[in-house]
């Protein structure tokens, strides 16, 4: 009963940060990177409901701001993860043969290299656009994904279901796609979609929290908003995108443990 | 029926060797092709002293079309030469750069192993079976992501402290403030949250929870408590697969981490220069370190597939 | 004087009704007591209950245990009073024997283990050749998945007994497994209740109980409704409703007559 709601609202948190990260520039980028060191630090007000930070550009709409800098990469990498993962698992685990085998052998070397290192190699080769880091994402997310299709399709490609759909004159592309993938499948991508865009989320943080890459200054994101913080005694200025990406991150946790496997125990 | 023990073990294990050098050759063969397809030449970007500059053009073959270099590259990947750096430390063998903190790296990385796997696994002996307010504060802390635990943990310290300071009750502590720069605690600090952070623990001690969950209530635990056995010789050999499983997926996942909090805590290990060394765009460092950790990582994993063999017979049957 | 176990007024509730209801049963050191029962009827659930396996709550609401000499109230019995009970004097031959054994143990530790906590013998070929291996070195290296069923029944019946037990439960020990096996367990429990072993047969096949069992009580829906002889039972003199039919099933697979 608990953990429905909390799926509810994780679900409510994703979608208010994709709307946030659509609308936002329709009020313009002046509120972010108005700098006015007059209004350096102020507390708690109306007009500040979360208050200023040190360069006197309103914390609140630096917040909302911030979801351009993960929202669309995010997505991005779980489109091109959940797009390579599905089609290599599923193809290969229910015909087997050559090509799957080259495709396992693929997502074998992706996954060989951390993900991590993987994203800073790419980064510093390619340069550190978020759609070119989305791309690395996604691309290194999708083993994991494929892998574990792979394995559901193959065992299930011989149970007792899909051989009695198959007698009953149901096609393969049918049987594949419909009922071994969507049915059986769906909470199992779906989780690692979410897994992908929480990913991303973090990754894009720490980059422009440590800097050099990522976003940078006057741009927000919850990674640099917390820079610059630091040792100042502002609870709140440093709260704030903390608990935004521990809400946004726990959104995707919430709403994956609520997708119901079947084949679960 | 044949009683199978030592012979395929080993066949099993060579199998898997066979196919993680297969893979780790992907992989070689993966971050060169990636180095080297970029746009543009590699030296532009540098600001490469000009004394270095014709050593290193024919030291890279830039002058050759790309499927040469690649071809090259990989020769000397495969030989065991990583090449020099370009710009982080010019003319520097990458070897040279990135041995010595590779050494601390590792011992931070297996450190942060050896606590998250033992700190999740007491967990889950405690809690498995038990309603637990342990697991949501658990989740709560262990989802941050490592670089924000880290800024919360040294701002706490360094504000306690700060404060602590003030009304006189300490004297200045030595590793006032962090990052400073050399303290047992910084380092101590990076292990325990690489362990817990970006939802280490949590998964460690779900998984270990659901291990031990499923092994107390299979049919073999009942019976042996009918028997009046104790369970723990049973146990362990179940938990420690369930272990040796679950490290497989952590390391990778800590190595990330960790170059993360070294960069963060300022800790000099390889973690920290593939930072400096990718924002300097010094390819030959960073492939050279991406190919070490993909190569420890096949290593472990090696090591792994050793200890399931030796320990689950039923992998190790032959089909 | 002849050792007797004795079970007096078992009741069991689930989470939601009653399971197990005044169950009362005695086995006697030389004799084999059966329990027969369609699927669901509270038979392993019974068994459970005598080791103090019940996993569940509320579990076990009412129920004493007589057994060497000690009296057991089991609804709140610890597990320090099961003790002396479990292995020693009471062995379990849990239903699907395979499952039973630790797959990451070799038959030779699993028999090992248990025979080390008993005042018997600690070699394990020794259970092995009781439980009806002529060879016991040729199983005593291998895991559970390697075994035939007929093998794993043995190798988790030596299990039970190394303990030093002189009852036995066994849950099912045919179910599932050819004629010939079956027929060779048979021979071999009958071995085993001729050396003195008390046993508690659990079964829905009640073809096996003419030869082997000196008592029958026919379990339905966690009651049970009748305690027959075994002469009662060829002649068909059966009279609670779950008892006929059971037996009229019987009859129609023996006989290969169907519809
Ligand atoms: N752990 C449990 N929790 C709740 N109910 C249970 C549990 N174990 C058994 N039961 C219920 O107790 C009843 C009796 O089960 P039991 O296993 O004793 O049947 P059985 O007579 O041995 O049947 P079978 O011949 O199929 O083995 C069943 O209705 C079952 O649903
Ligand atoms: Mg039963």
């Amino acid at each position: 009963m608990r953990w429905r709601s909390a799926a509810g609202l994780g679900a409510v948190i994703l979608l208010a940060v994709v709307l946030a990260a659509l609308l936002a520039p329709l009020s313009g980028y002046d509120l972010v990177t108005d700098v006015d060191p007059g209004r350096a630090h102020l507390g708690l007000s109306l007009a500040h409901p979360l208050g200023t930070d040190h360069l006197g550009r309103d914390v609140r709409w630096r917040l909302v701001f911030a979801s351009r800098a993960f929202a669309g990469p995010g997505l991005l990498a779980a489109a091109v993860a959940g797009l390579l993962g599905t089609l290599g698992g599923a193809l290969g685990g229910y015909r087997g043969g050559p090509l799957a085998g080259s495709a396992r052998y693929l997502y074998a070397v992706i996954g060989s290299i951390p993900r991590f290192v993987l994203v800073l190699l790419v980064g510093s080769v390619y340069g550190d656009s978020p759609w070119v880091l989305a791309l690395v994402v996604g691309l290194s997310y999708a083993p994991a994904l494929g892998e574990a299709l792979h394995s559901r399709v193959a065992s299930l490609r011989r149970a007792e279901f899909v051989r009695a759909g198959r007698a009953y004159g149901l096609s393969d592309a049918r049987i594949l796609w419909v009922h071994l993938v969507w049915y059986a499948s769906r909470a199992l991508i779906g989780r690692h979609l979410l897994a992908v865009f929480g990913y991303y989320v973090v990754l894009e943080s720490t980059l422009a929290y440590i800097g050099g890459f990522g976003v940078q200054e006057p741009m927000p994101s919850w990674g640099n908003m917390l820079v610059f913080e630091w040792g100042r005694g502002q609870w709140l200025a440093l709260l704030a995108p903390a608990a935004a990406l521990w809400l946004v991150v726990s959104a995707t946790r919430w709403l994956a443990d609520a997708l119901e496997d079947p084949l679960d125990v | 029926m044949r009683i199978q023990g030592g012979s395929a073990l080993l066949r099993a294990l060579l199998a898997r060797a066979g196919v993680l050098v297969a893979v780790l050759l992907g992989a070689v063969v993966l971050v060169v092709s990636l180095v080297h397809l970029a746009p543009g030449d590699a030296l532009d970007a540098q600001g490469i002293p000009e004394a270095l500059r014709p050593a290193l053009e024919a030291r890279w073959h830039l002058d050759l079309p790309v499927w040469q270099r690649v071809a090259i590259h990989l020769g000397e990947v495969l030989s065991g030469d990583l090449g020099t750096s370009l710009a982080y430390r010019p003319g520097t063998p990458v070897a040279e750069v990135i041995l010595g903190p590779a050494r601390r790296s590792a011992v931070w990385l297996f450190s942060a192993l050896a606590l998250t796997l033992t700190w999740g696994t007491a967990l889950a002996l405690y809690t498995a079976g038990r309603a637990s307010a342990h697991r949501v504060a658990l989740r709560t802390v262990s989802i941050l992501p490592v670089f924000l635990l880290a800024h919360l943990s040294v701002n706490a310290l360094n504000e306690g402290a700060f404060a602590a300071m003030n009304a006189g009750w300490i004297d200045r502590p030595d590793w006032f403030a962090l990052p400073d720069q050399a303290s047992a605690l910084r380092t101590a600090l990076a292990v325990v949250l690489l362990a817990v952070g970006s939802g280490g623990l949590t998964e460690v001690h779900a998984a270990m929870e659901r291990a031990v969950t499923s092994a107390r209530r299979s049919p073999w635990a009942e019976a042996a408590l009918a028997r009046g056995e104790p369970l723990a010789p049973h146990l362990w050999r179940h938990l420690l697969l369930a272990l040796t499983d679950l490290s497989l997926h952590r390391v990778a996942f800590l190595i990330g981490g960790l170059v993360i909090l070294e960069k963060v805590l300022l800790l000099h290990g390889v973690g920290f220069i593939l930072w400096d060394a990718a924002l300097h765009r010094d390819s030959p460092v960073v492939a050279g370190i991406t190919l070490l950790a993909a190569a420890v990582l096949a290593v472990v994993r090696l090591a792994g597939d050793a200890l399931r063999l030796t320990l689950d017979p039923r992998l190790r049957s032959d089909p | 004087m002849s050792e007797t176990l004795s079970l007096t007024g078992l009741a069991i509730r689930g989470p939601n009704r009653l399971l197990v209801e005044n169950v009362s049963l005695s086995l006697a050191a030389g004799r084999v007591t059966a329990l027969v029962g369609p699927s669901g009827s509270g038979k392993t659930l019974t068994a459970r209950a005598l080791l103090g396996l019940v996993g569940f709550k509320p579990g076990v609401i009412s129920g004493t245990l007589e057994a060497g000499g000690a009296h057991l109230a089991l609804t709140h019995a610890t597990p320090q009073d099961y003790r002396p009970l479990r292995g020693k004097l009471l062995g379990y031959l849990p239903q699907g024997a395979r499952a039973s054994l630790d797959p990451l143990w070799t038959v030779e530790r699993s028999v090992g283990a248990s025979a080390a906590l008993g005042s018997g013998p600690n070699d394990p070929s020794h259970w092995l050749r009781l439980s009806g291996f002529d060879d016991p070195e040729q199983v005593l290296r291998h895991f559970p998945h390697e075994l035939s069923g007929g093998m794993a029944q043995r190798a988790a019946l030596a299990c039970a007994l190394a303990g030093g037990s002189r009852f036995l439960i066994a849950d099912e020990p045919t179910t599932g497994l050819d004629p010939t096996v079956q027929e060779g367990i048979l021979r071999h429990l009958t071995r085993l209740k001729a050396r003195g072993l008390g046993v508690l047969l659990i079964t829905h096949d009640l073809r096996l109980l003419p030869e082997l069992a000196d008592e029958v009580l026919v379990m339905a829906a966690g009651r049970i409704e009748e305690r027959v002889t075994p002469e009662a039972l060829v002649a068909g003199a059966l009279r609670s409703e779950a008892g006929v039919r059971l037996l009229e099933a019987t009859r129609t697979i023996a006989s290969g007559r169907l519809g």
